[in-house]
């Protein structure tokens, strides 16, 4: 019995190791996933812990106080800084999540002791990067404002926590005794101890630590101002959108490679032979396919959008012209992928377990699985090799961004060109395999 | 008919030196071929004898390596659109949709085959008579049987009413009683004059239905002509028979010739398997158990 049950195993042990598709999807699929996932999360090789945040700075003072805190902000080591006129404008476009406004005069100020007039511009949409840049700011405004501003700047946080001063044992004790105290105080508030009850977390799914993180630029005394989002400045909507998109594109791809699998399937019934045989030229066939599977990909996306705009209020309806535009290009895009894989694959086996591969690995890149703002800059250009990156920052532009059609029309173009570029190599494939005398 | 005979213009299939290689492997090893319009020709050889790669490159599927090859007197290669709108091709395999009725899928073709539009139903509704299928129209293919199937899959390639019409061992896995309705279906085929060329391993099938056969073995044309001229190739073994319809009347006969010094064997001669078979369940289809 057991011998017998041996045997059977050996034989699809045997036949599992000749096909290549599911050795592939279930030996180095997981490890490329592991790594693209670990590569996001932390850069490999252990050091790096997570990819530094962009952060726009604007210095309208250009006095040697004003280049001081640039130079501190960009020896942050959270922080990529980068000097940029303009940097309302590079918020609100999502091109960075924050950026800081030198007024002129702040030299004057600090020199005066008036403390900072420091203007924040925020993206909401990327909370996780508004606590890096806020838990960096502090250090190097600390450092930049010297003792006195310092000790100003920690009474005016404890005061908008609602905290008395008598209750701070020392508080005219050393910056080091102050600072040790707001490192306690974020340590109590995560663990949500009584004893302190305004930093209480409200009732919402944010813990307590994005909150004080969140609200730490304004007690730091930034004017703070978020410019993102459009009229609806939830952060959730954010995540919100991004996972409809996100999922969207995978999807959809999954949805086209399969439609562009037919092909194939044609193939191996003998139906293809015949349609080879109709009075007309084999490209008729592959236009057939690409019309087949592009309609069905429109009608998925239509679908998943009127889903996300019902259920998640996912602005659909905000510049449905935009959608459509990027829809239609991007679901162009995915047909001529799907109809290369389909051509070049020589099986519809063969032809899963590619695309099940590419299609994941692009979606780990391009950002359908998380937002590219979290990863670092390397894998964010790395993943822009991928249409799911163009797909989406044209969606997250069009849904978050409040942007029409003038402020994704590079993303288009790229989603054309990758459309464009997929279907020659499909014609070519197709002509190479299947096309007879005509 | 012979093909040196024949005028190049009034042939349907002229082909000469035909060579398709395939890496160093000469699928088709230089074959001429002639066929009269409105004959009907058995392409006979064992796998691998070059039959389907013809047939491939007649019907505009494969190109010739080299040779020339005219096919109802156009190029195959040059001419492959019109070609196509002129000739049916049965695939041995059941190239059909199965999620579509029989019906849908008769008129998807017909409408790839660019049928006029007005002339669809029409059509449809001939080839549903033809194959026997019309109770069945509406159903899906997916629950037909083997016969019906292939029925259907013959039909198809005649909605457009081709001139010539190439069959790929149209009959493998069915039942008898479907064989002999497909081979009813191609000599109607033939009496309506339409140009044939069948390729079997049944030669049964083509001592029926073709009166010219080719065989091919490796690539090369090893024999051509009627049955009968096969028959009567040098070299081949003969014999004669003297049929009678009774046994005693048979033990008569052995004892006259014995008189007269002919040595004669007796042999009763049995009903063939499939003879029995039909004369147990009947000519009739049997698709209602499909």
């Amino acid at each position: 019995m057991l011998h017998l049950a041996w045997t059977f195993a050996l034989k699809d042990l045997r036949l599992y190791a000749r096909d290549r598709s599911a050795l592939a999807l279930s030996l180095l699929l997981p490890l490329f996933l592991a790594a693209i996932f670990g590569a996001a999360m932390g850069g490999f090789g252990g050091k790096d812990t997570i990819g530094k945040v962009r952060l726009l700075v604007e210095d309208l003072d250009q006095t040697p106080r004003s280049r001081e805190l640039v130079k501190l902000l960009g020896e942050s080591a959270n922080l990529s800084v980068d000097e940029k006129q303009d940097a309302r404008k590079a918020i609100a476009n999502g091109k960075a999540p924050a950026a800081i406004v030198v007024p002129a005069g702040y030299g004057a100020d600090l020199e005066a002791g008036r403390g900072l007039r420091l203007k924040l511009y925020r993206d909401p949409g990327q909370a996780v990067e508004q606590q890096i840049v806020a838990g960096s700011l502090m250090p190097v405004l600390f450092e930049a404002g010297g003792a006195k501003l310092s000790r100003e700047v920690v009474k005016r946080g404890l005061a908008e926590l609602g905290l008395a001063l008598d209750a701070i044992p020392g508080f005219d004790g050393t910056f080091d005794q102050t600072w040790k105290l707001m490192e306690e105080l974020a340590r109590q508030e995560k663990e949500k101890e009584a004893a302190y009850p305004a930093l209480t977390a409200p009732a919402e799914t944010k813990s307590e630590s994005v909150d004080f993180l969140a609200r730490l630029p304004r007690f730091l005394g930034l004017d703070v101002e978020d410019v993102a989002g459009g009229e609806n400045q939830d952060d959730k909507l954010a995540g919100q959108a991004h996972a409809v998109s996100g999922i969207g594109v995978m999807m959809l791809l999954f949805g086209l490679v399969a439609a562009g699998g037919t092909i194939l399937e044609e193939r191996t019934q003998g139906t293809l032979t015949r349609l080879l045989l109709v009075p007309a030229p084999g490209s008729a066939v592959l236009l057939g396919k690409f019309l087949f599977t592009f309609v069905s990909g429109m009608l998925q996306l239509v679908l998943l959008f009127v889903f996300g705009s019902f259920v998640f209020d996912v602005p659909v309806w905000r510049d449905p012209l935009a959608v459509l535009v990027v829809s239609t290009a991007l679901c162009a895009a995915a047909t001529g992928l799907g109809l290369f894989l389909a051509v070049t694959c020589g099986s519809r086996k063969q032809l899963e377990g590619l695309s099940t591969l590419i299609i994941l690995v692009m979606s780990a890149m391009g950002g359908s699985w998380f937002p590219l703002v979290i990863t670092p800059e390397w894998y964010r250009k790395l993943g822009h090799f991928t249409l799911n990156a163009w797909a989406m920052d044209a969606y997250q532009g069009i849904f978050w961004y409040g942007k029409g059609l003038e402020g994704i029309w590079v993303e288009v173009l790229v989603l054309a060109a990758i459309a464009a570029t997929m279907a020659a190599l499909a014609v070519r494939g197709w002509n190479k395999r299947f096309a007879t005398n005509a | 008919m012979n093909s040196t005979s024949t005028p190049r213009d009034v042939l349907a299939i002229d082909v000469r030196g035909l060579v398709r290689t395939f890496g160093d492997r000469r699928a088709v090893d230089g074959l001429d071929l002639a066929l009269a319009r409105g004959a009907s020709l058995g392409l006979l050889g064992p796998n691998g004898a070059g039959k389907t790669t013809t047939i491939r490159i007649l019907s505009t599927l494969a190109r010739a390596t080299s040779g020339s090859v005219r096919v109802l007197g156009l190029d195959p290669e040059r001419d492959a659109l019109e070609l196509r709108a002129r000739i049916g091709v049965v695939p041995q395999e059941l190239a059909l949709y199965d999620e579509l009725s029989a019906r849908e899928n008769l008129e998807f073709f017909a409408r790839a085959h660019r049928v006029d539009a007005r002339r669809v139903k029409e059509r449809v509704d001939w080839a549903l008579e033809l194959a026997q299928l019309a109770e069945r129209a509406r159903d899906r293919v997916t629950t037909f049987s083997g016969g019906m199937k292939r029925r259907l899959n013959l039909v198809v390639a005649l909605l457009h009413e081709p001139e010539l019409v190439f069959l790929d061992e149209p009959t493998v896995g069915i039942d008898p009683q479907s064989r002999n309705h497909v081979f009813e279906m191609v000599e109607r085929l033939v009496h309506d004059g339409t140009t044939l060329v069948y390729t079997t391993h049944q030669l049964g099938e083509v001592e029926r239905l073709c009166e010219r056969i080719v065989v091919l073995d490796r690539g090369r044309k090893i024999a051509e002509g009627t049955l009968a001229e096969l028959q009567h190739l040098p070299g081949l073994a003969r014999s004669h028979a003297l049929r009678v319809t009774s046994e005693a009347d048979a033990h008569a006969a052995q004892a006259f010739l014995a008189q007269r010094g002919v040595e004669t064997r007796l042999v009763e001669e049995l009903p063939g398997l499939e003879s029995v078979f039909l004369e147990l369940t009947g000519h009739a289809l049997r698709d209602d158990d499909a």
